[in-house]
């Protein structure tokens, strides 16, 4: 950083000097202007908000103005085929006496639901990832690794959503029993793995140790996923009388929608684990090693400092890896577009669609004309999200200066 | 960094170790699935599948290819299979799911082939016989029918481009010009004369006719003009096989798409990605690094820099439909609504600026990788030692000196970091597209011949959204399924591509930098 102007400069250097005034006042204008330019987003969308509720909406000529106010925004409303007031979202009107329902509740329902769902998926598969490459894994293979899960993060949401919507839903939707049975055999699988290693004679062992376990038991993960769907139509025959679907309907009274949450989750658990992953395991390896050495003359195994030491000192960062995740999740466009049915519903069920707003505005915002009511809402829904992701953001980036404070500190003491 | 802890003899790490564990294995084996997934059904599509001729066993017979077999619902043992019959026009469906009990027999005779036609999808079956204008040669003929097929197929291909070449450069140039009613003596006369020269080379390429049996015994005759191409996959070997797998893969990235994006290339699709990334990357570079420069080297280190840092930073995790939103109110609504009204007033209610078009996804991409830029460059800034920048100011060099000729010529590895990533970025961004001007079919690409070339307010296609639309708008799903495939293919090798090489330079300037300093 260039913190200090050169020595005052002689009358012939005057020239140059105005020069160098001259470039710093192009960059620093230029520099000004584009960070006001991109923070612009936020208020170009606010103010584009504010006429919604100022009471004198401009009129368009295509499409009625309809009355928005907090109340009819996210409480249920009293709409004419309806007995009973309900959340509705319908803003395309087919006849000309209808009026459009602009409830936000179930876009922000479900926004909620795929992020939670995608959350569930993400959170442990990244930090048993984070945990074990940054306390496990050997220095070479963790610089290895790394590359391998930013491509993760590369690949882009507009293929996960396909893959998810096109192959993997129709496939879960033949193979259900085989898939839901994965949730359990897969760490029963992992914890069989743990035992045979136990058994096995030093030799093998030290070729597939546990700090290079996160490359041998991929084959045998592999192995286990494929049994799982081989068992399935035996499964099915077995436990659920040779039809899930029926079973579910019959007993629990689920709907079985192809695109799911499920579907959802898993496709955008995918795209969030390395975001999760590389932050978790930034902070759990910035740990000052004087901690955990501590824990372990104390005669702590890898497993307890980890778990009483490691883990609640690098809990901040943690938290703010979870919640930039969570960020990412709600924003979330392609992938949700794509596997989910894009219905709006109100349901916790794992086996229902929903409509996010980022999908919603997608679907939405091109046919909405401009200045209209239905525009006018669909930026709210633009501004909550960005409001909603800065805010999250923000806090997760300053949980995370204060915790390299916390670092140093705690370093500096031992 | 934390030492190395195999060594430790450790042997009772308890069940959380495993499952952590896993949870490394899970996620890369997901990764590895999903990219084998995309390889082998993107790849596969293009290689000259063997047609079957299957005789079920109430007698039916009918030929297809074989796409796929899964169990039947809720049956343990019954299994079905999908065969790709073609001939959309003679049966009304190109898919035929089949009871894998119900086969009695599967042959592969060498006869079968299977002909690309202009409509209808592709036709399996037999050639009967090619009519000429005199002669007439049947499959008694043999391999003289083939070499004459292939022959007349080749003369008609070269018809048709000199046809195209008739109607793009002199016909349609001409018929503008008698609009714009500049008229000269003969113009008439030579538009006329052309006319007729594109109905002469019409019609000669109708001259020669194909005769095709299906195996069900319906007949049908077609001009060879109707044909795109005619193969014999059980006839050919394997290295046939690959020079038709390569040429497939050539006529894929090169060719336009036809059926509803549900067969051809996707060509167009390529071009306006790379037209809009060149176009955002002209847009993002200076700024992007104007901004870093000012962030790091010019701005007082103080509380409200680091604000504005975080605030920067931030702007990277906003979703990209909220960039799609500001792009379409400002940049189209906006900016180029304001344009329509100054400049292109005559034109209006149609739109030309005030709808979405290339200029303005650029700008949108721009602004949206823009945090990007600035992050990547900025911590390329900050890696450089001070010790470089004090030398220079030493050595009595002003602050603008020694930025341009010592500070950012070390930075340019970083700049370009933050370019790839800028890129791999935009070019897998869809959502934001759907919003300022990515459209399913263009029939102009964004760059001709005529003034000003680069036409910046139209539409385009774009390889992600091509996905999207191929997968979920298209009316026959199975048969744009392959080309799905092929195109995410494509699209992840590119930003893979991309961002391994960013990652290999990140990589060396940390490297470099290190050794410096030391």
């Amino acid at each position: 950083m260039i913190d200090r102007y050169p020595p005052p400069a002689p009358v012939r250097r005057r020239f140059r000097d105005l020069r160098d005034r001259l470039f710093t006042l192009l960059v620093g204008a230029c520099g000004i202007g584009v960070i006001l330019a991109v923070l612009a987003i936020g208020v170009f969308l606010f103010v584009e908000v504010v006429p919604l509720f100022g009471g004198d909406t401009p009129a368009s000529e295509t499409q009625a103005t309809t009355e928005i106010d907090f109340e009819s925004l996210w409480l249920p409303q009293q709409y004419p085929d309806y007995e009973t007031p309900r959340y509705r979202w319908q803003a395309n009107v087919l006849s000309e006496d209808d009026t459009p329902m602009f409830s936000l509740t179930p876009l922000a329902w479900g926004t909620l639901k795929a992020a939670a769902y995608a959350l569930l998926f993400a959170i442990p598969l990244a930090l048993g990832a984070a945990i074990h490459s940054a306390c496990f894994m050997s220095r070479r293979l963790r610089h290895r690794l790394k590359p391998a899960l930013e491509l993760m993060e590369a690949l882009p949401g507009v293929v996960i959503g396909f893959v998810a919507g096109l192959v993997l839903a129709p496939y879960v939707e033949r193979h259900l029993v085989g898939a839901l049975a994965l949730v359990l055999i897969l760490p029963l699988g992992l914890l069989v793995a743990g035992v045979v290693h136990s058994c096995l004679p030093a030799t093998l062992a030290r070729a597939l140790s546990l700090s290079r376990a996160g490359l041998w038991l991929i084959p045998w993960l592999a192995l286990l996923v494929a049994l799982a769907m081989v068992m399935s139509p035996y499964l099915e025959v077995v436990w659920f009388g040779g039809d899930m679907r029926a079973w579910l309907e019959q007993q629990l009274g689920l709907d079985y929608a192809m695109r799911n949450a499920m579907i959802v989750g898993l496709a955008m658990g995918f795209a969030i684990i390395p975001t999760i992953y590389a932050l978790a395991e930034e902070a759990l390896s910035g740990v000052p090693d004087s901690l955990s050495e501590g824990a372990q003359a104390l005669g702590a195994s890898r497993w307890q400092t980890l778990w009483n030491v490691i883990l609640p000192a690098a809990s901040p960062g943690i938290f703010s890896a979870v919640m930039i995740g969570a960020g990412r999740a709600v924003g979330e466009t392609m992938i949700v577009l794509m596997a989910t049915g894009n219905t709006a519903l109100m349901t916790l069920s794992p086996l229902d669609g929903m409509r996010s707003m980022a999908a919603n505005i997608a679907i939405e915002l091109p046919e909405a004309a401009a200045g209209g009511t239905h525009y006018r809402v669909l930026l709210l829904c633009a501004f909550l999200l960005f409001v909603f992701t800065f805010c999250v953001n923000t806090l997760a980036e300053i949980v995370r200066g204060r915790l390299s404070h916390r670092y140093r500190r705690l370093g500096g003491l031992a | 960094m934390r030492r190395s802890t195999s060594r430790r003899p450790w042997l009772a790490e308890g069940p959380w170790a495993w499952l952590a564990a896993g949870g490394v294995a899970l996620s890369l084996l997901m990764v590895i699935a999903l990219l084998v997934l995309l390889a082998g059904r993107g790849l596969a599509h293009f290689w000259p599948q063997d047609i079957e001729a299957v005789t079920l066993e109430d007698g039916a017979q009918f030929a297809g290819q074989v796409v796929r077999e899964q169990g039947l619902p809720g049956e343990v043992d019954g299994r079905e299979r999908l065969y790709r019959t073609g001939n959309r026009d003679l049966q009304g469906a190109q898919w035929r799911w089949v009871d894998v009990a119900d086969i009695d027999t599967r042959a592969t005779p060498e006869d079968l082939v299977i002909v690309e036609r202009r409509r209808w999808g592709p036709f399996i079956g037999r050639v009967v016989a090619l009519e000429g204008p005199e002669t007439r040669w049947t499959v008694e003929d043999g391999d003289t029918l083939w070499q004459q097929l292939d022959e007349r197929l080749n003369r008609v291909s070269q018809l048709r481009s000199e046809r195209d070449v008739v109607r793009t450069q002199y016909l349609e140039p001409l018929a503008e010009r008698l609009a714009n009613g500049e008229k000269v003596a003969d113009d008439e006369d030579e538009l006329q004369a052309l006319k007729a020269r594109i109905v002469n080379l019409q019609e000669a390429m109708q001259r020669d006719r194909v005769v095709l049996e299906s195996l069900e015994g319906q007949q049908l005759t077609l001009t060879l003009d109707a044909l795109i191409d005619v193969t014999r996959p059980n006839a050919m070997s394997l290295p046939a096989k690959l020079s038709s797998w390569g040429h497939n893969v050539w006529r894929f990235l090169s060719e336009g798409p036809r059926d509803a994006n549900t067969a051809g290339g996707i060509w167009p699709a390529i071009f306006g990605t790379i037209m809009m990334v060149l176009l955002m990357s002209v847009l993002v570079m200076p700024f992007g690094v104007l901004a870093a420069i000012y962030l790091n080297e010019i701005a007082p280190q103080g509380r409200l820099t680091r604000l504005v840092r975080i605030g920067v930073r931030n702007l990277a995790g906003v979703p990209s439909i909220v960039y799609g939103v500001f792009g379409l109110g400002v940049f189209v609504y906006g900016i180029g609504g304001t344009l329509d009204s100054l400049f292109f007033a005559d034109e209006l209610p149609s739109p030309t600026f005030g709808t979405g078009g290339l200029l303005w996804a650029s700008l949108t991409l721009a602004l949206l990788t823009l945090p990007v830029v600035i992050v990547a460059t900025e911590e390329g800034l900050a890696r450089i030692p001070d010790a470089q920048r004090e030398g220079a100011l030493a050595l009595g060099a002003t602050r603008s000196e020694a930025l341009r000729r010592v500070v950012l010529p070390m930075a340019v590895p970083a700049m370009l970091t933050g370019l790839i990533l800028a890129v791999a970025r935009a070019a897998g961004e869809v959502a934001p597209l759907m919003l300022v001007g990515v459209t399913k079919l263009a029939s102009q690409v964004p760059v001709d011949g005529t003034f000003p070339f680069i036409h910046l307010e139209r539409k385009f296609m774009h390889l992600g959204y091509h996905i999207f639309d191929a997968g979920f708008h298209g009316g026959d799903v199975e048969s744009a399924m392959p080309l799905v495939y092929a195109t995410a293919l494509l699209l992840v090798l590119v930003i893979l591509v991309l961002n391994l090489t960013a990652i290999f330079l990140r990589h060396t300037i940390r490297t470099r930098h290190r050794v410096r300093t030391h």
